[in-house]
């Protein structure tokens, strides 16, 4: 079963996770977890500025409503290194990530973690943020391998977080395994695709799509998707494949406007297809939905059929596939794949918590 | 007592059993219908079923009839994929003579009050099942396999049994894009926060930006169950006022009397069923395995105790009559626990679909649900939130 995956990974004695203050400097909140023992869940301590510890308290709280599962065992303690100005709250994602993942909950390796990012309305999950503040302050403390994530305010345009590889915008906590915010007029889903450079450059990278309803159907549906930062050549593949597939489905035509972005725009190859029309099944709540992430790697000359063909690069896309997934993801792969599958290779995933399908056709069974 | 004989229950309220309507309590004159089945509680709560027709009825006996079905509902096992569903036939099984309490009965007394609709029905088992797939205990994928599909549909079929006592016919997937519109959701919610501007229709889109402004609390729907943060109102200060405003507008504030004395009532007739259906499973071999078995039964003997002495929701103390804001506090704690029991609930479906039930597997998560137990049912205990003591005093960290 699969809470008992859950379980069996060990959980981080303390996480720590940054945040670029707006007066540049770097604070560090560090979490870390005790027996409960009749206390509080959440203790936060700011030397010299009670005042914070209280507020940092009330946020991880609230954010902790969005949380399915619900445990009384543990405290966690979350501390500063230093003191925010009080009218400076971009360190409130760093505190409620922090405080997830010394709960196991969230599965980050990085060496450094960096945040940023506020919210008036925790409870629903929502973040925001000034992406291109917080990008150009903190792009002095980054390096390669580190990840940040930042409250996103649709104000940065696309070329600003594909400048490093770690960064991720979200307006939803939902977003971080790719969900749809569950109280915004807009839903978008992410999915993730392997993308293979050659060895040390392979990546994940994902493909976000957001619909929103529109007024008067008629018009081809091909106008109503647009994606930003691609080329023509790559723009009139997603649309096509997004029409074919919308087809397929049936009910997806003429009902939405569609918005696509890229993690990293500059990419070739088709086999991205699947991950973006699995985002787009989630987008328009047509599929059911993935606990964590969703990882895809798949084309199909007939998306109308709803099939699904083989790609290339498969060696090192299933090897990038099994460093990456954590616990609650899906994974999709061509049905060609499975005979060279080893069994060994479903039951690491299955250790991970992940699960692993290769299809032939999307759609159930 | 004839007086009041002509005042009773209409014939037409009952006349929806087997079709809107479920099952429903009978009163002192009323008849059951002819296919429907008939179950009398004695004041004990110990059941037994009978014919349908005219009731026989002891002084202080609870009647209730049901209608076996077949029903058909569609549930949406994903909140965020309202378009596709799983329509479920279900039904309530003639009674298993191996066992002293049938579940559906139990379910009845413990939850039904004077009708159980099947549209509540449904929304319950939809959100027992919504919860199970969030936490991670029941698999719906994308692109399910069949195995996958199969594995789900035996701890389905499990869970409503284990839990609701109803034996699922026949559960399929199905697109419900023809009766639910997720386009028209999405317009609601724009509708519902002003500050999403619509989109000119003529220029590229753009996704509209995430309002700021709180949505109005008729759309806010926590997931979570956890009801930590209202320790908070005990606390006076500045946190702690936003954490009472919030609540407040939510609705969770307000002292529900009868939820609390429902959510009561519940743990006092199903913990020790509960128990006595984990002592019943057969466990694989183990010294370590048994001692952590009779360790839970223990536990879960004690929390029994501390339902069944469970100090009324409005005393502080004799003549010491409880602020409203502390009421509310107890009321969420109380409602809390009952999510923690349906949860337990749920893991006893999961250990009873194999033999011998895969113990090792679940210990972390049944030590988990015990101690969100006793934590709830302490914090409804206490007549005030304790504040955390602990930098006032003592209990100093070893430094290096």
């Amino acid at each position: 079963m699969t809470i008992s995956m859950l379980t069996a990974q060990p959980l981080p004695a303390s996480a720590e996770w940054r945040c670029v203050l707006a007066d540049g400097r770097v604070l560090t909140i560090t979490a870390s977890r005790r027996p409960r023992a009749n206390r509080a869940d959440v203790k936060c301590t700011v030397p010299g500025a009670p005042a914070i510890g209280e507020k940092m308290q009330e946020v991880v709280r609230l954010a902790r409503h969005t949380e399915p599962r619900f445990d009384s065992r543990d405290q966690v303690l979350l501390s500063m290194d230093i003191v925010p100005s009080p009218a400076d709250r971009s360190w409130e994602l760093a505190a409620v990530l922090a405080d997830r993942k010394v709960r196991g909950l969230l599965p980050n390796t990085a060496p450094r973690l960096y945040a940023h990012g506020w919210s008036d309305c925790w409870h629903l999950g929502r973040v925001a943020g000034q992406p291109v503040l917080a990008i150009s302050r903190a792009s002095s403390h980054l390096s390669a391998a580190d990840v940040f994530i930042v409250g996103d305010d649709a104000s940065a345009a696309d070329a600003t977080h594909a400048s490093h590889p770690g960064i991720t915008l979200i307006q939803h906590l939902g977003a971080l395994s790719g969900h749809a915010d569950p109280s915004s007029a807009v839903s978008s889903a992410r999915a993730w695709f392997p993308l293979h450079s050659g060895g040390i450059n392979d990546s994940l990278s994902w493909v976000e799509v957001s619909v929103y309803p529109i007024d008067h159907g008629g018009t081809d549906e091909e106008d109503t998707i647009t994606a930003s930062g691609l080329d023509l050549a790559a723009l009139k593949a997603v649309r096509e494949t997004l029409c074919a597939a919308r087809h397929f489905d049936g009910k997806g035509l003429g009902r939405w406007r569609t918005v696509v972005r890229f993690g990293q725009p500059r990419f070739q190859g088709e086999s991205y297809q699947l991950a973006l029309v699995m985002a787009d099944r989630l987008a328009r709540g047509r599929d059911f939905v993935p606990r964590g992430r969703l990882i895809a790697s798949g084309c199909s000359g007939a998306w109308h059929a709803g099939r699904v063909e083989t790609v290339e690069g498969r060696e090192p896309k299933l090897e990038l596939i099994l460093k990456q997934a954590a616990s609650g993801d899906r994974i999709l792969l061509p049905q060609e794949w499975q005979a060279a599958l080893p069994d060994s290779y479903r039951a690491a995933l299955k250790a991970r918590g992940a699960s692993l399908a290769c299809i032939a056709q999307i759609g159930m069974i | 007592m004839g007086l009041f004989k002509r005042f009773r229950k209409p014939a037409a309220e009952i006349s929806g059993l087997g079709r809107s309507l479920i099952a429903a309590r009978l009163d002192e004159a009323d008849s059951a219908p002819a296919d429907s089945t008939v179950v009398v509680f004695n004041p004990a709560g110990h059941a037994r079923r009978a014919e349908a027709g005219r009731v026989v009825r002891n002084e202080g006996d609870t009647v209730y009839c049901f209608h076996p079905g077949p029903y058909q509902v569609d549930l949406t096992p994903f909140a965020a994929a309202p378009e596709i569903g799983l329509r479920l036939r279900f039904l309530i099984d003639a009674a298993n003579p191996r066992v002293a309490q049938q579940r559906f009965d139990l379910f009845l007394f413990s939850e039904a009050e004077a009708e159980l609709s099947l549209s509540g029905f449904c929304a319950a088992v939809q959100g027992a099942l919504q919860g199970e797939l969030a936490r991670g205990a029941l698999d719906l994928p994308p692109c399910t396999s069949l195995d996958e599909w199969n594995e789900f549909r035996a701890g389905l079929n499990q869970l409503l049994y284990t839990r609701f006592g109803v034996t699922v016919d026949d559960c399929v997937p199905v697109d419900l894009g023809d009766t639910i519109d997720f386009a028209d959701i999405l317009r609601a919610r724009a509708a519902a926060s002003p500050a999403i501007a619509l989109p000119v229709a003529a220029s590229p889109v753009v996704a509209p930006p995430v309002p700021q402004v709180a949505v109005p609390p008729a759309a806010v729907t926590p997931m979570s169950a956890a009801a930590e943060s209202f320790t908070a109102v005990a606390e006076p200060s500045a946190a702690a006022i936003s954490h009472a405003s919030l609540y407040a507008a939510t609705g969770q504030a307000v002292a529900d009397v009868a939820a609390d004395a429902k959510a009561l009532r519940r743990l006092f007739l199903e913990l020790p069923v509960l128990s006595g259906a984990l002592r019943l499973l057969v466990l694989p071999d183990g010294v370590e395995i048994f001692k952590s078995h009779q360790a839970v039964l223990r536990r879960l003997s004690l929390l029994a105790l501390e339902v069944n002495t469970m100090p009324s929701l409005a005393w502080a103390a004799p003549d010491q009559p409880l602020e409203s804001a502390q009421q509310s506090r107890r009321c969420a704690h109380s409602a809390a626990a009952i999510s923690a029991l349906d949860e337990g609930w749920a893991l006893l479906s999961r250990l009873q679909l194999e033999s011998p039930a895969p113990w090792a597997g679940h210990e972390d998560d049944t030590d988990r649900i015990c101690a969100n137990l006793e934590y709830h049912l302490s914090q409804r205990r206490a007549a005030r939130a304790q504040v955390d003591t602990e930098d006032s005093q003592e209990r100093k960290e070893p430094k290096l």
